[in-house]
């Protein structure tokens, strides 16, 4: 299986399969690029036929009671789909927790940040935790979500440990709220199972509008934003902090 | 005259509650973790027998997801087919449960995420909702393979890991064009209207772009160039687990779309035309092949090749021979990469191994057998009825087919025989190749049980796989059980 060019020198042999390997991915990227177009242009933009997001959008707030109708899809009406994706970023951490674990890290890394971002940092806290749990808990209400929120509860942790490395980050409890957050979800699913079917929504509709409404799709909300924001933020905790505070 | 059974969530549910409980106690208590992920599998077997008993006396089961009837919500649908393979994957998770220093938190909770997805995968009857469930079983697999902490398995997971990913985009940008000719995610909704909607060189793109997603799992060419490197690397067990069961999951997946979505002569071609490169550069590959561990993964991708050439044949009878060769080949490979973890190394180094192991050298004879297709072993049946459903529906692509399995099947034995003739070597005196442990054969050991087995109740297996095929044959059934109930 030797090449023809089995006399050249290795390094110039590698130098020219390099150009090789630029032009060929350049052609498939063109070529794909092509293939993609005439495809999207075969389908008609702004006309595509909408039975069930008609369907959706017609009865999606009398039966969920939630006023951002993105929250009734996401919650509801997809709700399997949002523990899938919830249990994909969890796998994902847990994946790279794994191969993370006890790996060094470079010196770099371990450096503290100038004097205003450390202070600015603490001084951050508060107002991103009370951000992020607004918008989690109105993610039935307005734009926002447990999504969101939690990324934004994940920055209120990360920013103090990106300033100063050493600073303590506990895992033990971003491990426990990650872990029971994910199974309150499981668990409002199969109590759904009472009523008809997994993920069945509970408690009623409530008053539209009102931030007790919904039934259970804010509770849902809820756990996603406690999982999403403990994931994130032991993720990045375990790529830039913890191992240089030991070390 | 399809029954409501709202149960069916339990073995996604199960493992996924077992999976973000394990990490909680793994950090306490590290020992404890491989322990009570064995009791989460075993209950969600256990539940997973239940429902398919319940699926095999009353017919196919649906359940709408939070009450949302399709095809506004997500289905979950479970027919035999889908039982059989939920069965199999439990199975497969607890004999290949992680061990040594492999069973800490970390695998353990993947194994768990790789049950729930794969569950998921195989019993939703909606495009997005396999999507997303296929992207969990490809995480978690993409941790399982760099499980083993060696750097040759760090380099395998994460060029697996970007080739996944390039994969799964372009199966979501087929979703999204099925979605813009259609207006429905619902595989049942999809089966009445893509037959007309989803025509010409749009569709078999669509098509095209979704195996190319899940083709990396079910290791079609060209997507399989990860499969030696990876199965190579990782840990004997994530190999018997994902070249066994798991790329037989994304499979019948596909099956399913040629099925409900995509029923016209295109994609049965482009299946054909993957099968016969698969087999072709799959048995060629194996033929070549220093050690035993490359041998098998390369004759993984051969194997898979076929299971497509069978499903590439419309008909029943096409899908019967697929489900028959692919649920043997989940029993008889698993068996090999347990045996070649042993035997690592180039094959001539194995010599006399007779001598030495005399147990596990019969168990290869066994499974090499089958696997060429001898009868009466359970492989020969595979291979028959793959012949049958051909020479019923012939036309110049089925007769391609039929000849590249038979010369695959030759290839097979040659490198098969060539192995089993070094482990007879004579004039060896034994003592120079690695003896077995019982707790490392032991589950090859049980496969191979399986399959002889299988030989005696050959008959009653034959006439459920062809039930099997009927049911899972039958789109327009499929989409009345679950559109039409009257609710």
């Amino acid at each position: 299986m030797k090449s023809a060019g089995g006399y050249a020198p290795a390094r110039i042999r590698g130098h020219e399969r390099n150009h090789g390997k630029t032009v060929a991915s350049v052609l498939f990227l063109g070529g794909l690029g092509l293939m993609l177009f005439e495809l999207i242009s075969a389908v008609p933009f702004g006309s595509a036929p909408m039975q069930v997001g008609q369907a959706i959008a017609g009865e999606a707030f009398a039966r969920t009671g939630a006023d951002n109708i993105v929250t009734a899809i996401l919650l509801g009406y997809r709700g399997l789909d949002t523990l899938g994706e919830v249990t994909i970023l969890f796998t994902a951490a847990a994946a790279a927790g794994m191969v993370l674990a006890g790996a060094g890290r470079g010196e770099a890394q371990g450096q503290e940040a100038g004097f205003i971002f450390r202070t600015a940092a603490w001084m951050l806290f508060p107002f991103l935790l009370v951000l992020g749990a607004y918008i989690i808990i109105h993610g039935h209400l307005t734009p926002g979500g447990g999504f969101q929120g939690g990324a934004i509860l994940a920055a209120a942790f990360f920013t103090p440990l990106l300033a100063s490395p050493a600073s303590p980050f506990n895992h033990r409890v971003a491990i426990l709220v990650e872990g029971f957050a994910g199974l309150v979800f499981v668990v409002i699913g199969l109590a759904g199972l009472a009523k008809g079917a997994f993920l069945t929504q509970l408690l009623g509709t409530g008053t539209p509008g009102a931030l007790l409404s919904a039934g259970s799709l804010p509770v849902l909300y809820v756990a996603i934003g406690l999982k999403v924001g403990s994931e994130l933020a032991g993720l990045m905790a375990r790529v830039f902090g913890e191992g240089s505070a030991r070390s | 005259m399809s029954q409501s059974l709202p149960a069916i969530i339990y073995p996604v549910a199960i493992p996924l509650m077992g999976a973000f409980l394990l990490p909680i106690g793994a950090r306490r208590m590290a020992e404890l973790a491989g322990l009570f992920g064995r009791i989460v599998v075993l209950l969600s077997f256990s539940t997973s027998l239940a429902l398919a008993v319940s699926i095999w006396t009353a017919g196919p089961a649906v359940s709408a997801m939070g009450g949302f009837a399709a095809p506004l919500g997500i289905v979950f649908y479970a027919d035999r087919l889908a039982m059989l393979f939920l069965l199999a994957l439990n199975v497969a998770v607890f004999l290949f449960w992680p061990r040594g220093q492999g069973a800490k938190g970390g695998p353990c909770t993947l194994m768990l995420a790789l049950l729930a997805g794969g569950s998921g995968l195989i019993l939703s009857g909606d495009l997005f909702n396999i999507f997303v469930f296929y992207e969990i079983t490809a995480v978690a697999s993409y941790g399982l393979a760099a499980s083993g902490r060696t750097h040759a398995g760090f380099a395998a997971a994460l060029r697996f890991l970007i080739l996944g990913s390039v994969g799964s985009s372009l199966m979501l940008i087929g979703i999204a064009l099925i979605y813009a000719r259609t207006g429905t995610l619902n595989l049942a909704d999809l089966s009445r209207i893509a037959p007309h909607a989803l025509t010409g060189p749009v569709g078999l793109a669509a098509f095209i772009l979704l195996l190319a997603g899940l083709g990396v799992k079910a290791e079609l060419v060209p997507l399989n160039t990860w499969v030696p490197e990876v199965y190579g690397a990782a840990p004997a067990r994530v190999s018997a687990l994902l070249a066994g069961v798991v790329s037989k999951l994304a499979m019948v997946v596909a099956l399913r779309f040629v099925v409900q979505v995509f029923p016209g002569d295109g994609a049965h071609t482009v299946l054909l035309v993957a099968g016969i490169l698969g087999v072709l550069a799959g048995e060629l590959a194996a033929w070549r092949a220093g050690s035993l561990m490359e041998t098998f993964s390369y004759s993984s991708i051969a194997q898979l090749g076929m299971v497509a050439l069978a499903f590439s044949i419309s008909g029943a009878a096409g899908i019967a021979a697929g489900i028959a060769l692919a649920l043997h080949h989940a029993v008889v490979k698993p068996a090999f990469f347990m045996l070649a973890a042993r035997w690592r190394g180039p094959v001539g180094g194995l010599a006399g191994a007779v001598k030495d192991s005399p147990l596990a050298v019969w168990l290869f004879v066994i499974l090499s057998l089958s696997i060429i297709g001898i009868p009466p072993f359970p492989g020969f049946w595979a291979k028959f009825l793959f012949l049958k459903a051909a020479f019923a529906a012939p036309s110049a692509g089925v007769w391609i087919a039929v000849f590249v399995m038979l010369a695959g099947t030759v290839v097979e034995a040659a490198y098969l025989f060539r192995a089993v003739l070094v482990f007879f070597a004579d004039g060896e005196r034994g003592g120079s190749t690695p003896r077995f442990a019982f707790a490392q054969l032991a589950p090859a050991l049980g496969l191979g049980a399986v399959l002889l087995a299988a030989m005696v109740f050959i008959a009653p297996l034959g006439a459920s796989i062809s039930g099997m095929a009927d049911e899972a044959s039958n789109a327009a059934a499929m989409a009345a059980r679950v559109l039409d109930r009257g609710e």
